[in-house]
């Protein structure tokens, strides 16, 4: 039916803080498991409000899956959330 | 437009309707790159039985069609992905929609969260003495910057707001069409009736009643006619001046009702259980409504079973209300009276809507005074660290079920 797995997964995220429309870019990042992701594009970045705190959705692929990164801005923690990788 | 004239409108077309092509799929796809190219289904809720909100291009050239049953859908296309509504990633495109929009004119007019019109006989001079098929490509390309490379829209240019439409519709998807006096004729001639927003069902029935069976024969019917026996009304006067692109659409409706409705998650459910959805909605229209700074005059409850019956009562009250307790205990006491057969869908709205003030009040001034100011916290804490932080304890775990959704129809909660 749907191909997403939900998440919620405290992950390592390597970053870059540029200019222009989009100046904030993940890269590449760690899951829990020790496996490294690199990011080949930014989909869309939403930003959400939980109550007072902003928190930006990154839907991005590795061209083999789709995942949703969250980054708390005021935590300024990144978690992984979603997963889909069945029509690799 | 002057009585009796029946030229076509001559001015040069100023009005912009652009339209994201089958917008929550389009954001999916771009979202989430390996859905490109690929049957996508946007749904409410991860059932075989739910019906679809968008479909993809690639799943409607299967035949997939909105309001379509999922597992109908999926016999039409086996490898039809599903995915769910995600309303924060919808409001998001829309707000940069309206944002890329406004740099043009600040006469913009959302009709709905994936379409709006731009009006440029309202904008700056310089703006003005643009060409529009310049600005509107333009615009085109500020999307996929902005947003993203999957991103499409139609653009319509008219010198009305039907024109403007009718235009967008013409080449989907990732059109730019311009309607004016000198191709209003052959433009209609390639249409059907029904493909005229607003003619559908009876209106399509009143105008073959009179032997107007085409755009083209609609456009040639005097005004006389359409007022005094087809639309036996004002109506008929103004789909005259439409047609010939003269505005007549460029009003605003004041909000009459709020509401929401909810497909129950299972059959047979137990009154208790329907009741506990109904405080849920009650609580989330209230809300709204306090967010638009309404008052209530009225409650309006329905219910649909699974036999087909329609089922609907409301009531009236002296004195406007906006908590979510007046809501629910009237909607609870309406409900009372719900047939006795198994519920398949049911729903909630205030009418009678005033803007907000002093409404609730009573003798007993300080009782509503203390309701007041703990509705007023409840929302602030909402506000301040989400919703439903705080609601009903009876309404406890209907999240799981109850879920906010998007609406198409209204911009007022986007």
């Amino acid at each position: 039916m749907n191909d997403e797995t939900f998440l919620n997964e405290r992950i390592e995220v390597l970053t870059s803080f540029g200019s222009g429309l989009n100046p904030c870019k993940p890269l590449r990042f760690r899951r829990a498991s020790g496996r490294e992701v690199v990011i080949s594009e930014i989909g869309l970045r939403h930003p959400t409000r939980q109550g007072n705190r902003t928190v930006h959705v990154f839907d991005v692929t590795d061209g083999g899956a789709d995942y949703r990164l969250e980054f708390d801005s005021e935590r300024l923690t990144w978690t992984l959330t979603r997963e889909a990788d069945q029509h690799a | 437009m002057p009585d009796g004239l029946d030229a076509y409108n001559p001015e040069r077309p100023m009005i912009m309707h652009v339209d994201l092509n089958s917008c929550f799929a389009t954001i999916e796809q771009q979202a989430r790159p390996l859905l490109r190219g690929r049957p996508v289904a946007v749904v409410n809720r991860r059932t075989e039985h739910t019906a679809i909100i968008t479909a993809s291009y690639e799943a409607k050239a299967f035949g997939v069609k909105v309001g379509m049953r999922f597992a109908e859908a999926k016999r039409l296309v086996p490898d039809l992905i599903a995915v769910e509504t995600d309303p924060a990633k919808y409001r998001f495109v829309y707000r940069q929609l309206l944002s890329i929009m406004q740099r043009y004119s600040s006469h913009v007019v959302m009709k709905s969260i994936d379409e709006g019109v731009l009006d440029f006989k309202q904008t700056t001079p310089e703006i003005a003495a643009r060409d529009m098929r310049e600005i509107g490509l333009e615009l085109k390309q500020c999307l996929r910057e902005e947003i993203g490379c999957a991103m499409r829209c139609n653009v319509g240019i008219g010198t009305n707001r039907f024109m403007a439409k009718t235009a967008a519709g013409l080449h989907k998807p990732d059109g730019l069409d311009v309607i004016d006096s000198g191709n209003l004729r052959s433009t209609l001639a390639r249409l059907k009736l029904t493909d005229l927003t607003g003619i559908a069902g009876a209106n399509e029935k009143r105008l073959n009643s009179v032997g107007i069976y085409t755009p083209l024969q609609f456009l040639d019917a005097d005004a006389v006619t359409l007022k005094n026996i087809v639309f036996k009304s004002i109506v008929g006067r103004q789909w005259h001046q439409r047609l010939r692109g003269y505005e007549v659409d460029d009003v605003e409706h004041d909000l009459k009702t709020i509401g929401r409705q909810y497909v129950l998650e299972a059959h047979g459910m137990a009154r208790d259980k329907i009741l506990q959805r109904l405080h849920h909605l009650c609580e989330s229209v209230g809300s709204k409504m306090r967010n638009q700074h309404k008052v209530a005059r009225g409650v309006m409850v329905y219910a649909k079973t699974y036999d087909r019956q329609y089922w609907h009562t409301r009531q009236m009250c002296e004195l406007p209300f906006y908590s979510d307790e007046a809501i629910y205990a009237q909607a609870a006491a309406l409900f009372m009276r719900a047939p006795t057969g198994a519920i398949r869908e049911i729903g909630i709205s205030c009418y009678g809507l005033e803007s907000g003030g002093d409404g609730q009040l009573s003798l007993f001034g300080d009782e509503i005074a203390k309701g007041r100011a703990v509705t007023q916290a409840i929302d602030h804490i909402n506000h301040q660290f989400g919703d439903r932080t705080i609601h009903s304890a009876d309404t406890l775990g209907t999240d799981t079920f109850v879920k906010q959704k998007i609406s198409f129809g209204s911009t007022r909660y986007l």
